[in-house]
């Protein structure tokens, strides 16, 4: 009985263990795709509109739940485009106590957003399709 | 001591992040601060208060790292980890501009070095080693007591160690607009001062050859003056600076020969005003001038220490300014900070900080409901 007791509780150790290393994973994993994927993100939506830096960040969260990013890491991502001139951005003051950073993609932005879209589209289908494979 | 105003926990918190941020990042300040006025009111059902404020701040994270990340500069420099790079690198650059400035300013005076406390330093120059290394030793063993004390400090309040290295970010802020008028004032008012006739014959002969030209440089001075009080700081405002700052002590070095300029005061002496030989006073009554020549040379020390200073600033921010793509001219800024609070002599007027009553428009027009507390 005890034997039994026994080898049920390493079981359980076992898993607990197991899914922890899968969380990890996943978690590695996920940190991979969303460092290329908020990119795409970011061009997509600021291709449709443009916003300030706190609204950006709110579209995301809403739009994109798998992103999830910290707050505190959009601004320097919009930084970084910008810098790349994939983005522009204008000041609005009309507000003194909120003056809001407006963002939006350029010319080279939009050819960088829609070659990206391509590659994107390409890599799900592929994707898809060996995951459909192995399933 | 954490405050209870929402405004003031923003201003504390983003003090932080700008200690760890380069120079001229006051775009990234007010993109922060925007972005936590506005989390706060969200968090807040559309007004801040002091706990809605904090939970924003909470979810913005630690200032060195938001720094760091914003910056995009995190990269380790030897044993300093990446977020210290910004602060660590100003501060030793202060340290070595204001130790330049001082070397400079006492070789000027004829002091050496090496006999600054009164004798000569044994082993000079392989003492340096050592020395850097018994003052570095002092150095993490400061820093480590002071990081000790600070961890249990909430996200607002500035560590110790932030506010030594925040002397860095004072050290190199840009020249203030009422700084600039003042400038033009004094270089105008001294010029016309110094060379008015009835205070021309005050000088000394050595001195009188040379006034001129001190009179051209406060001239000069006014004229860069006005150039910060329009033009905010430039590139092309900030070589002025280093120009006039070159010029200043290329004068210096001549001037702290002539030694105390002045030679006769006036005295009334009852009915009108005639000069007095104060020189010569001190002089026939067995008194030493020297403490006069004393004051020049000190007079002379202060401003080259300052001027070489100067020098070293200029050239750092235009540098700086030059490897981010900007030119020779530009609106520049005047080392404001976008305050969030309305000024004490507003609020004592009964004006209140405006934002607080105000809802938040999105772009597309959405706006955040407002709800009583």
């Amino acid at each position: 009985m005890y034997s039994t007791l026994l080898r049920t509780l390493l079981k359980e150790v076992n898993t607990v263990s197991m899914s922890k290393k899968t969380q990890e994973e996943l978690d590695r994993w996920s940190k991979e795709v969303k460092r290329g994927a908020v990119t795409l993100a970011i061009l997509a939506l600021l291709s449709k509109r443009k916003a300030y830096g706190y609204e950006a960040v709110k579209l995301l969260d809403a739009k994109m739940s798998f992103l999830a990013l910290e707050q505190g890491t959009v601004y320097p991502l919009l930084r970084r485009l910008e810098q790349r001139e994939l983005l522009r951005s204008e000041w609005d003051y009309e507000d003194p106590t909120k003056p809001k950073k407006y963002y939006a993609v350029t010319d080279e932005g939009s050819m960088a957003l829609s070659e990206m879209s391509k590659a994107w589209t390409n890599l799900s289908r592929e994707i898809q399709a060996v995951l459909t494979e192995v399933e | 001591m954490s405050s209870n105003d929402p405004t003031k926990l923003i201003e504390q918190y983003l003090e932080r992040v700008r200690v760890y941020l380069p120079l001229d990042s006051e775009d990234a300040i007010v993109e922060l601060q925007t972005h936590l006025i506005e989390e706060a009111q969200r968090i807040g059902g559309g007004t801040m208060t002091a706990g809605s404020a904090m939970m924003a701040i909470e979810r913005m994270g630690d200032p060195k790292r938001v720094a760091n990340e914003y910056a995009g500069s995190g990269k380790k420099v030897g044993p300093v980890p990446a977020e210290y790079v910004n602060p660590v690198s100003r501060i030793i650059i202060l340290l070595l501009g204001v130790g330049a400035a001082f070397t400079i300013g006492l070789s000027l005076i004829g002091v050496t070095i090496t006999q600054l406390f009164g004798a000569d330093i044994q082993n000079w120059p392989f003492s340096i080693p050592l020395m850097i290394f018994l003052n570095l030793f002092i150095l993490f063993v400061i820093i480590g007591g002071l990081s000790l004390l600070d961890r249990d400090k909430p996200l607002t309040e500035k560590t110790t160690l932030e506010s030594i290295f925040g002397i860095g970010v004072d050290g190199f802020k840009a020249k203030g607009r009422w700084d600039a008028a003042g400038d033009f004032i004094m270089g105008v008012f001294w010029g016309v001062v110094i060379s008015i006739p009835s205070i021309v014959i005050l000088y000394t002969d050595a001195f009188k050859a040379l006034y001129i030209y001190v009179v051209i440089f406060l001239f000069l001075g006014a004229i860069r003056g006005a150039l910060f009080y329009f033009g905010g700081e430039n590139n092309f405002n900030l070589a002025v600076e280093a120009f006039l700052s070159v010029v200043w002590i290329a004068l210096a070095v001549i001037l702290i020969d002539v030694g105390w300029p002045i030679r006769y005061v006036y005295n009334f002496n009852g009915s009108t005003w005639a000069l007095f030989d104060l020189e010569g006073f001190f002089l026939s009554n067995d008194i030493p001038f020297v403490p006069f020549d004393w004051i020049w040379i000190f007079i002379m020390f202060v401003t080259v220490v300052i001027s070489v200073w100067r020098i070293f600033a200029s050239s750092m921010k235009i540098s700086m300014y030059l490897r981010a793509g900007k030119r020779l001219w530009w609106q520049g800024n005047w080392g404001e900070r976008r305050r969030l609070r309305a000024p004490l002599w507003r609020r004592f007027l009964g004006e209140h900080d405006q934002f607080q009553q105000k809802d938040t428009v999105y772009h597309d027009g959405y706006r955040e409901p407002e709800e009583e507390q």
